[in-house]
């Protein structure tokens, strides 16, 4: 995504998921050419069985792009203990007047989350897919709803089979 | 036929024995109180009856309604109306309150081949099981426990059991880091819920909380085992000599 025009502003939302041997390997990048630009990247990866998944993104800002604004957050969820999730945000900045700010989390579904679920008399498979599409709120929220009712049922099958 | 029936119950957990012989019984429609020290298997007692994959039965057995409890997953013991209250319930970041609930009382209906509630029966029923613990509607709304307070987590372990209905709930040291106010209303919802058809078993440190629930019975654990039963009176008993003399006792008698 190129911000060429001042005041011009780009937002990415992903959601990747990878299961069995799946590795993935996504992401953006956010040129900022012109001054008072503006982005947003929230990534979201789901790791399952000996799946690896990779966020990769570049935040360029240019020599011009003054008071430039970028917020980046990663965030990945592993289900599994041999699977893998791997983060590389490259920052490439030429204008001392700008904001550019990463985040970045890992978290695993932990086994207590999913007995706390099961004690409430919730399936293992519907657990994981509360747990999963919780984890992912952020971005399909931004979504509109006929949209975010399919991308919530495509997770729901893609995890089909992944516990138990 | 007893609601539960626990009998020479031994379970270990990581290759270390908690529980040595134990032996319960709840009637629908009782209360019972469970005290002991730490450690004394309490907390086992309660996640082993819940189903926690972590514990390990080594011997005994128990029923419940009849059936046999070890013999059905955790969900499934859920489902048929067994409810913990958690000692330290956990956080699910992006999970509502209201939607997690709904999910789980969905369940149990299905199971018992009841229509699903719709969004609008649900909030109806959740609006008023609120009241009894004293939160507002904004709570079906946040994350389920994230960012909660001890005693807001502990009224939500309430709330829940007031919108599952069981037939046997445990509450695994509800009252710890209470204040004043949270110990009152989580008694207060907890006495609304006593109803013949239900059995409760209340796992605690402390005598402060039976002052607004009062057991028909109290056992006392110690060492993985039931060393004293007796009326709400030996709650009082043990608040004011503590479990040493208990001790002394079953040696005593073990002796």
């Amino acid at each position: 995504m190129i911000l060429q025009g001042d005041d011009s502003v780009g937002e990415f939302y992903s959601v990747a998921l990878t299961n069995n041997y799946q590795q993935a390997d996504t992401g953006t990048k956010m040129i900022h050419n012109g001054r008072n630009t503006k982005s947003t990247i929230i990534s979201k990866g789901i790791s399952v069985g000996k799946a690896h998944n990779t966020y990769r993104g570049l935040v360029q800002v240019g020599p011009n792009a003054e008071n430039a604004h970028n917020y980046s957050q990663c965030d990945s969820l592993l289900l599994g203990d041999e699977c893998g999730a791997h983060t590389f945000p490259y920052i490439d900045v030429r204008t001392p007047n700008c904001r550019v700010e990463h985040e970045a989390s890992t978290s695993r579904i932990g086994e207590e989350q999913l007995f706390y679920l099961a004690q409430r008399g919730i399936s293992e498979e519907d657990a994981v897919s509360i747990i999963v599409n919780g984890f992912c709120k952020r971005v399909f929220r931004e979504l509109p709803m006929e949209f975010a009712v399919e991308a919530q049922k495509l997770m729901e099958v893609s995890l089909e089979g992944a516990v138990g | 036929m007893s609601l539960l029936s626990v009998k020479d119950l031994h379970v270990s957990v990581a290759g270390n024995r908690i529980l040595n012989g134990l032996e319960l019984e709840l009637e629908a429609g009782q209360v019972h109180a469970l005290m002991g020290p730490n450690g004394s298997g309490k907390s086992t007692l309660a996640l082993l009856l819940a189903g926690h994959p972590a514990y390990k039965v080594e011997k005994g057995s128990v029923s419940y309604q009849g059936r046999d409890l070890l013999d059905m997953a955790a969900d499934e013991r859920a489902r048929e109306g067994v409810f913990l209250s958690f000692q330290y319930p956990v956080e699910i970041p992006g999970v509502s309150t209201g939607y997690f609930l709904k999910a789980a009382v969905n369940a149990g209906r299905r199971h018992r081949g009841e229509d699903e509630l719709d969004a609008m029966d649900f909030l109806d029923i959740a609006r008023e099981q609120l009241k009894l613990v004293g939160m507002d509607e904004a709570f079906l709304h946040r994350s389920l426990n994230e960012g909660f307070s001890g005693g807001e987590k502990k009224r939500c372990e309430i709330f829940q059991m007031a919108m599952l209905e069981p037939r046997l709930a445990i509450l695994d040291e509800t009252d710890s880091g209470l204040d004043v106010d949270a110990l009152k209303a989580v008694g207060s919802g907890v006495n609304a819920l006593r109803t013949p058809e239900r059995g409760m078993l209340i796992i605690t440190h402390y005598q402060r909380l039976l002052d607004y629930i009062v057991p028909d019975r109290t056992h006392v654990i110690m060492g993985g085992r039931i060393v004293r039963s007796g009326d709400a009176e030996l709650a009082r008993e043990v608040e004011q000599r503590g479990y040493g003399w208990l001790e002394e006792a079953a040696a005593a008698s073990a002796a």
